[in-house]
């Protein structure tokens, strides 16, 4: 017998999975580098924000979910902020990319 | 509960992988570096995922410390790259 | 919370405190509220702190409000761009032209203009390339076809109304 809240979980989890696996199809299929950073900044951050979504009722205390919350945040900040400095230096050495 | 989480995060390990092995093979270091991203994204997700299946909360650090060193690798790439033309940053500006 | 004080300017105490409080929070949320541990979480903070005041100047304030609706306009597209490109990588045939676009913020160059271009690249089909002194950002899109440059400046605008009045960036 499963619960709505484990139910909820999986759904997320099972939703974040596929979005990696999205992510490095994309990496395979598309057809340049920008295109491919692409991919990664974007289907692999909302996958890992599906999993944190998905894990937050499974957390045995609020400060843990909370700690889960900032950890996807952080995560976030920091590849908004990488995928752009990769592109800028992906441009930078292909002018016309 | 516990086994399907595993599963899911053996699923996302696996997809990482094979991300990482698409990346590293391409000559060109800026997808390198983007293997570096992918692992700091993917490693944090199989992470939270399998500390969640056996209940150990000290996972969620070591995801914390994997996207932490995934931001500090790019940053480093991304300042010994831009200091010869018009660096927009000053070099011993703490990124 | 010890800040190294600036020569030019002089510091707003209360503001720097408060953002010493918010670095020390989430130092707690991280680490654990172990009592034995704060020492090295007060430090932490204010180097945290320290290390905000030339990137975050801190005279420059922030909307709350227009924060708040920042918000809510952003994550939704946040999570279109993540089932956008999933949606293109599944797709059978790739349907894309990947190109540079080229757009005219009016934020000037600095840290407000960094913070746009990172919440651009996590917009759908878009991704920030380099941004010039004079306000010309090169953004890269999957679809170069698409009304880029009218959503580019629809983010803008919702972006501007996070900082009030102070739209030279600094």
């Amino acid at each position: 017998m499963m619960g709505l809240t484990d139910a909820f979980t999986l759904v997320c989890v099972v939703a974040g999975a596929l979005l990696f696996l999205a992510g490095t199809v994309g990496l395979l299929r598309f057809p340049d580098t920008l295109s491919r950073l692409h991919a990664l900044s974007k289907a692999d951050n909302l996958g890992l924000g599906l999993i944190v979504l998905g894990l937050l009722p499974q957390q045995a205390s609020p400060m843990g979910g909370v700690k889960l919350v900032c950890i996807w945040l952080l995560a976030q900040l920091s590849a908004a902020t990488a995928s752009q400095l990769i592109a800028g230096i992906a441009a930078r050495r292909k002018p016309q990319a | 509960m516990p086994e399907s989480l595993t599963l899911t995060a053996l699923f996302v390990l696996l997809a990482s992988a094979a991300g990482l092995a698409i990346v590293l093979r391409s000559a060109i270091a800026i997808e390198k570096l983007m293997a570096v991203q992918l692992l700091g994204t993917g490693g944090a997700a199989t992470l939270l995922l399998l500390g969640a299946a056996t209940a150990q909360p000290a996972l969620a650090d070591v995801a914390l410390l994997l996207v932490l060193l995934s931001a500090f690798s790019c940053a480093a790439f991304t300042l010994g790259e831009s200091e010869p033309p018009q660096a927009a940053t000053k070099p011993d500006e703490p990124a | 919370m010890t800040a190294p004080a600036s020569p030019r300017q002089p510091l707003s105490w209360p503001s720097l405190l408060g953002r010493g409080l918010f670095f020390f929070a989430l130092w707690l949320v991280l680490i654990g509220a172990a009592p034995k541990d704060w020492p090295v979480g007060l430090i932490a903070a204010a180097a945290a702190t320290g290390a905000s005041i030339p990137l975050w100047p801190p005279e420059s304030r922030l909307s709350l409000t227009g924060l708040v609706r920042f918000v809510l306009r952003f994550l939704p597209q946040a999570m279109v761009a993540g089932f956008d490109v999933a949606r293109r990588a599944f797709a059978r045939r790739i349907a894309m032209k990947p190109g540079l676009v080229t757009y005219r913020a009016s934020l000037r160059p600095g840290m407000a203009q960094g913070a746009l271009c990172a919440v651009m690249s996590l917009q759908p089909g878009k991704l920030p390339v380099s941004c010039a002194a004079s306000g010309d950002m090169r953004v890269h899109c999957l679809d170069s076809d698409a009304s880029v440059t009218a959503e580019l400046a629809a983010d803008e605008a919702a972006f501007l109304r996070i900082l009030p009045g102070d739209r030279s960036g600094a």
